[in-house]
């Protein structure tokens, strides 16, 4: 978390380049507007990991989205040469389980091929919760 | 392809991101591997190297520039796991210290990064010092 504050310290134009308006938007007015941030950055490096490729030639980290649905679970949108790439080795969803710390931003990720259908084994209880777990790595 | 023309602005940038002296970055040091660098190192690097030369790099441009504009499935053989022939030629003329370690038909794509040194860099900052010039 110290690393990423003092990046974000020492080089004003790091947030843009790192975020989308939306996810600098998200944080913005947050008293630990660097934490969230910092659980964002992780998340975006779990997410090329799930899907393998690591940052990539022309891939942009604002290729990566990272926002909260209306019950704040983190989702995830892909744009650019990361869903392009997303989309040539099958990949169809990104699963993310985002927590932070003061000292600590830690992100896990799961790229999942195929359709939701395909993660009903995932449901022991029969409903929709173990699904939108899913399986991290 | 050797540069030493940023390799001053390299060497300050790679010590100040990671908490080096600079007598312990050295041409041949690898990022990764021997100096020990993470992702947010270099984006730490990337952008001290801007302030300094006012080359700007992008994070991707690492991979942009070892794969020299090869498709990503001409590149690199995901059947096998491992970098093609092709791909190894075109590590070799980026990457000349790949030459003598006999990693043909057997080094992994994602392998490929912790090579990297800090020459290899000055060489990328060179190259596209060049591009923005011309």
């Amino acid at each position: 978390m110290a690393r990423f504050a003092r990046l974000l310290r020492e080089h004003p134009g790091a947030a843009p380049d790192l975020f989308t308006a939306v996810e600098l938007a998200g944080c913005a007015g947050k008293r630990r507007w660097t934490e969230h941030l910092a659980a964002r950055f992780a998340a975006k490096e779990a997410v090329l990991k799930a899907l393998g490729t690591g940052l990539g030639p022309r891939m942009r980290w604002t290729d990566i989205e990272v926002a909260n649905d209306p019950e704040g679970r983190p989702i995830v949108f892909l744009g650019g040469a990361v869903a392009a790439r997303a989309d040539a080795c099958g990949f169809r969803q990104v699963c993310l389980s985002l927590t932070h710390t003061a000292d600590f931003a830690i992100a896990q990720a799961a790229a999942v091929r195929g359709n939701n259908a395909d993660l009903s084994w995932l449901a022991r209880d029969g409903g929709t919760k173990a699904v939108d777990q899913c399986a991290f790595t | 392809m050797a540069n030493e023309e940023f390799f001053p602005q390299v060497r300050e940038a790679v010590a100040e991101a990671l908490g080096l002296d600079e007598e312990e970055v050295t041409p041949d040091a690898t990022l990764l591997d021997e100096l020990g660098a993470e992702s947010i190192d270099l984006l730490d690097m990337l952008f001290r190297l801007e302030r300094t030369t006012g080359v700007k790099i992008q994070a991707s441009d690492l991979a942009s520039y070892v794969q020299g504009g090869i498709p990503d499935e001409e590149f690199g053989d995901e059947e096998k796991d491992v970098i093609t022939p092709a791909g190894m030629t075109q590590l070799k003329t980026v990457m000349p210290q790949l030459v003598h370690l006999d990693l043909d038909g057997k080094l992994q794509p994602e392998k490929v990064m912790s090579y990297f040194t800090v020459q290899n860099l000055v060489d990328l900052v060179a190259s596209r010092a060049a591009t923005v010039s011309s």
